[in-house]
């Protein structure tokens, strides 16, 4: 049979020309047919294709009488009516049934938090963050790993996200920003003087809130302060964790147990050393447990096993941890999220009237201590982040939060005013971010980037040369070193 | 600096999932719900209780938007259920409804004819799509 799928060919499909004689053998009529082409004869005489015709002339063969194709092929007859015939299933031999994942598997896959990756190699002259590593403005630029114990009280903190590469890297570890040294010694200086450092961290999306939000988790860990971290706001205000009222408030306050229950086991877990080292200065009435005075915090955090008696538990354990003149470490109060918390929550009052996230009795000694009405008498810091994914809209923190950083720049006259046609401002949140500092997050510098890009490559996940062009190309494509962004044009896409 | 990559990758990862118990049943109003099922579903699937209500009667008790029948406590259950007792909702609506397309028969109105027939009541075209009509406008109409 010809290779060859010329028009010519093709017209001499035996569909066309079959009828005037199918089964003549087939080389032969194609040759005749070309002959008959050259000398400009019509086609229709001729029977010939240029391709497989066996399945076609298959059908149009008559099968021999007797045989058992015959008999099947034989159109029914009219006394045996209509045949109902079912075709059997095939089994699907592809492989054994795939069995469903059990209920919370897909979430527990999707939650977890992957730290180190044995692939990735290790980072010659890597060094563990100090105590006072933060602190030294010439560690700046510089890539220093977590240790390892705070590692686990971070993991217990839910400061790691899932969104970050973690999982790239043979062991966690961060970059010191000029920003990481300016919080950390804005932290150390308020401790210093037992007062209290009220800052937000904020910037455009991925520009590394979080993790700065981390750092600081970090520091403290690392100087032995206590740290009661709100890993995701969100939690508390959209509705999804079981509330119920505080009696004895006015206007009425709601406290979420279950939400609670689960903090007070993560400060338990993060803050083991501390918790079993300081012990109780006051008697407490109303607790599920009878804790009496000097016994250490830990059995008091213990005491908390159901949602029922957590919120007076958490209270509880709040009064002791600030005790003031009891030889208490400064403290961390950190939360991530904060758009969340400034707005009105999804939960509702008995009369069906939305309840604003300040009137939840967590979110609300959140908010006290990020406006100064309440302070942390051992001194610490209340630090918040803002997000800007999954943000609901929030004109009155914009504006608030634009305000703080136009009067830290001095600008007397530029400081925004809200605008006059526009509903939606809420004095509340007004009120709350009055007084805080503000930390805006932009990209990284080069150097940082280029320190960044270093230990990318040292790890074996960024392969290419680092040198000044690929520097300043990544930092380019990172939107001016946005780290985020950065990173997705490194290590997340497979164009290296 | 040029690093190679090792290859191949492999990465062991752990996940601890919660072991899930047999779920118990709840009643709410003497009927059974999985304790896996959301209070709002729960709720809506009363006949004449809709998201208004629902999520009306779930702020009375302080019940979250997205609580699952199970994690009610028993309080709550037996408050949920002398609630609903008070409400029209089941039998008591699914009467009036009846009620209402009886009496626009009984008086003879074209609505109520249109119902005994079993045809749109509303003016609309009868040459096909009329399947919603032909399945609930009766006079002993069923849901």
């Amino acid at each position: 049979m010809s290779a060859s799928n010329c028009l010519r060919c093709c017209l001499l499909r035996p569909s066309v020309v079959g009828r005037a004689g199918a089964t003549a053998a087939t080389a032969k009529a194609s040759a005749a047919a070309t002959a008959r082409l050259r000398q400009g004869m019509p086609l229709a005489a001729a029977a010939a294709a240029s391709f497989s015709t066996t399945a076609n002339r298959g059908a149009n063969q008559k099968p021999k009488p007797g045989t058992k194709a015959a008999e099947r092929n034989a159109p029914p007859s009219i006394r045996q009516g209509k045949l109902f015939t079912i075709k059997k299933k095939k089994k699907n031999d592809s492989g054994a049934r795939v069995k469903s994942p059990l209920p919370g598997e897909r979430k527990a896959f999707r939650k977890r938090i992957l730290l180190s990756n044995t692939n990735a190699l290790p980072v010659p002259g890597l060094t563990d963050l100090g105590a006072e590593s933060m602190l030294d403005p010439s560690n700046v630029c510089k890539v220093l790993s977590l240790p390892d114990d705070v590692v686990d009280q971070l993991r217990a903190d839910e400061a790691f996200k899932t969104t970050q590469c973690w999982s790239m890297f043979r062991k966690p570890s961060i970059l010191i920003r000029t920003e990481t040294v300016d919080l950390i010694t804005r932290m150390h200086a308020a401790a210093k003087t037992n007062k209290t450092l009220r800052l937000v961290l904020t910037g455009d999306r991925v520009t590394g809130k979080s993790l700065m939000l981390l750092q600081a988790i970090t520091q403290a860990h690392l100087n032995d302060w206590l740290v009661v971290n709100i890993p995701d706001a969100q939690e508390l205000t959209t509705a999804c964790t079981e509330y119920a009222p505080i009696l004895d408030t006015e206007p009425i306050q709601y406290m979420q147990q279950n939400y609670v229950l689960k903090l007070i086991q993560a400060i338990k877990k993060s803050n083991e050393k501390l918790l079993l080292k300081l012990t109780t200065v006051f008697s407490h009435a109303g607790l599920p447990q009878n804790i009496p005075i000097k016994s250490p915090l830990m059995q008091l955090a213990n005491s908390a096993k159901e949602a029922e008696g957590a919120w007076a538990v958490f209270q509880a354990m709040w009064q002791e941890m600030t005790a003031q003149g009891h030889g208490r470490p400064p403290m961390l109060l950190s939360l991530d999220g904060l758009t969340h918390i400034m707005r009105i929550s999804d939960y509702r009052t008995p009369a069906f009237n939305p309840i604003h996230s300040h009137d939840l009795a967590l979110v609300r000694l959140f908010t006290d201590h990020l406006s100064g009405a309440t302070s942390l008498p051992n001194g610490g810091a209340v630090i918040a982040a803002t997000n800007r994914n999954n943000a609901p809209r929030n004109p009155s923190m914009e504006l608030a939060l634009a305000q703080r950083e136009a009067e830290q720049l001095g600008g007397g006259k530029d400081v925004p005013q809200p605008q006059p046609y526009l509903k939606g401002y809420d004095e509340r949140v007004e009120a709350v971010l009055r007084n805080v500092q503000v930390i805006k997050l932009q990209g990284l510098s080069k150097l940082e980037a280029r320190a960044l890009m270093e230990y990318w490559a040292a790890s074996g996940v960024l392969r290419i040369t680092v040198d000044e062009k690929s520097v300043t190309e990544k930092w380019a494509l990172g939107g001016s070193g946005v780290v985020g962004e950065m990173e997705r044009a490194s290590l997340l896409t497979m164009r290296f | 600096m040029v690093v190679s990559l090792p290859l191949p990758i492999t990465i062991t990862i752990t996940i601890t999932i919660p072991i899930p118990h047999p779920p118990s049943p709840v009643f709410i109003l003497g009927v059974n719900f999985n304790e896996n099922k959301l209070v709002k579903k729960a709720l809506e699937s009363f006949y004449a209780l809709g998201p208004q209500t629902s999520a009306r009667v779930m702020a009375k008790y302080y019940i979250h938007a997205r609580a699952k029948v199970g994690t009610l406590a028993p309080k709550t259950v037996t408050a949920l259920t002398a609630e609903l007792s008070t409400m029209t909702i089941e039998n008591e609506a699914r009467k009036i409804v009846l009620d209402n397309i009886k009496r626009l028969r009984d008086i003879g109105t074209y609505r109520g004819r249109r119902h005994a027939m079993g045809l749109p009541v509303r003016g609309q075209q009868t040459r096909n799509q009329i399947s919603n009509a032909r399945k609930l406008n009766k006079i002993e109409r069923k849901g």
